[in-house]
């Protein structure tokens, strides 16, 4: 019995240890899963843990061992700073919607206003994740939410399942990031929408409080923002913030 | 000493995660829950598709069960086989193989287009997904139920002039009705709990496509406590399907077959 207890304890121990042992010397960066691509180009030794931004909060709230923390918005990064966890953000990047249509078009959609037509199929984000409430932004400053709205098919939870739904060809159109678009170029087709009309969308870099690896922590940011950082970032289709 | 905590630890393990969410809401506001726009849609979308999803899996299976089960044919094995293969395959496999079947370039997408059939995004899609991932596991257990029947009792049926029809209705479905029942209960169950072909194959649409795990996905961002109380919801209709299926067959099973078909049990 007590064997057999010690052995469940190390079996334990052993299976939720490496994340804070393994991290040794090597920075841990948690990121959202747009930056998935462009991170490792910037810089490739940290350990990279890519999800959605609000998941990412919620462990590093619950001590999870991240040493920087760069969110797809800057809601979880403030409400992280306000309860101290997280050192003062910096936006590094900012992103944009398109319109993604399937390469063959089988609707003709030259705009974001075809979509009022009635029999397009239109995905978009459900209301939780941020590409849905972005959406639903710029569909209201456009004032076609209603009609388009009507002709929504899915409200899928995260952006791949709008991206893959339309490079498919399942879906008439559908609203994503312009990062997205780009590692389906050659299945779809991108509908630009009019710039005044566009959510703001900014990338948000933080420091996490209680990490013992400040100075890498500092010096990954310092990547991030620098000239050759940027450069990546524009490169994936990312826009960067004048510097300051 | 070792059997005893392996099976402290194995139901502790179980039904720990359950109690929690029941721990965590209330029963009161898990009722209230019932009246949330997007708990009650779901609930709604879930229940007629799977109703009709599981229809058409007895009606079809049921008699591809006893096929499969009375039958000597060469490559049964192989078919058999064939059709449990959706049983170890992940739902996300299932969804893309659903997309590359029945979606709109998929390989039959022309066919269905020409007859102005569109399956995408629409309540079809999800009984597809249902039906899809649910069949086997009755298949499965159908075919065993009816390997159980005693060979003899089909033969002198047979002998006494009885069709292979009649046979097959009177005769074999009440006699493997036990284990018709208990398969039946275990794929209605995953049919309600199927999420990965769903989400890949028919999307999430709130009243439309929408099922319960879909829901508590797409709240599991919004708000954690209404996913726990899908959750909590979820729990007690997949237990009362459960016990009401099991309770029914067991009933079933306990008046006919052993008083009047006594031979089965001696076997």
């Amino acid at each position: 019995m007590r064997a057999l207890a010690t052995l469940f304890a190390v079996v334990a121990l052993s299976l939720s240890l490496p994340s804070a042992t393994g991290a040794g010397g090597n920075l841990t960066v948690f990121t959202a899963a747009s930056l998935t691509e462009v991170f490792p180009k910037i810089d490739p030794s940290p350990r990279y843990s890519f999800a959605g931004s609000d998941q990412l909060a919620l462990q590093i709230r619950q001590g999870a061992p991240a040493d920087v923390y760069a969110a797809a918005s800057p809601k979880h990064p403030q409400l992280l700073y306000q309860d101290g966890l997280v050192t003062k953000p910096i936006t590094f990047a900012t992103n944009k919607l398109v319109v993604l249509v399937p390469r063959s078009n089988p609707r003709h959609i030259d705009s974001v206003y075809d979509l009022r037509r009635s029999g397009v199929k239109v995905v978009i984000g459900d209301r939780g994740v941020p590409i849905g409430a972005y959406t639903r932004q710029l569909l209201d400053a456009l004032g076609i939410t209603d009609a388009v709205v009507r002709n929504v098919v899915s409200e899928e939870t995260d952006v791949k399942g709008i991206v893959s739904k339309v490079a498919l060809g399942e879906a008439d159109a559908g609203f994503v990031y312009v990062t997205d678009s780009k590692p389906v170029a050659s299945r779809v087709r991108r509908i630009q929408l009019p710039n005044w009309a566009q959510p703001s969308i900014r990338y948000q870099i933080s420091i996490v409080s209680s990490t013992p690896r400040k100075v890498g922590a500092r010096a990954f940011i310092r990547k991030v923002t620098s000239k050759r950082g940027r450069t990546l970032l524009l490169r994936a289709g990312f826009g960067v913030p004048k510097k300051r | 000493m070792f059997v005893a905590v392996s099976a402290a630890i194995t139901f502790t393990f179980l039904l720990l995660p359950l109690a929690a969410i029941f721990l965590r809401v209330p029963v009161l506001d898990l009722i209230e829950q019932l009246g949330n726009d997007v708990a009650r849609d779901a609930l709604l979308v879930s229940l007629k598709t799977s109703a009709i999803a599981h229809a058409a899996v007895l009606l079809v299976g049921t008699p591809t069960a006893y096929l499969l089960a009375r039958r000597r044919f060469r490559g049964r094995s192989l078919v058999v086989t064939l059709t449990e293969i959706p049983l170890v395959l992940p739902p996300a496999v299932a969804g893309i193989g659903l997309l590359a079947a029945f979606g709109r370039f998929g390989l039959l997408g022309d066919e269905l287009d020409a007859l102005g059939i569109q399956i995408g995004f629409t309540q079809l899609a999800v009984i597809l997904a249902v039906a899809f991932v649910e069949s086997p596991f009755y298949l499965r257990g159908a075919i065993a139920a009816f390997e159980a029947v005693d060979d003899n009792l089909i033969f002198a049926a047979r002998t006494l002039g009885a069709g292979p029809w009649r046979v097959f209705l009177r005769i074999a479905v009440p006699l493997a009705a036990g284990g018709l029942g208990a398969a039946s209960a275990l794929a209605l169950a995953r049919g309600l709990g199927e999420f990965g072909a769903t989400i890949i194959f028919a999307g999430s649409l709130q009243g439309v496509t929408q099922t319960l795990p879909l829901a508590i996905y797409a709240e599991l961002d919004t708000d954690f406590d209404v996913a726990l109380a899908i959750s909590a919801l979820f729990v007690v209709v997949g237990a009362a399907i459960l016990i009401g299926l099991k309770a029914f067959t067991w009933a079933r099973f306990d008046s006919t077959s052993p008083s009047r078909l006594a031979p089965s049990t001696s076997r």
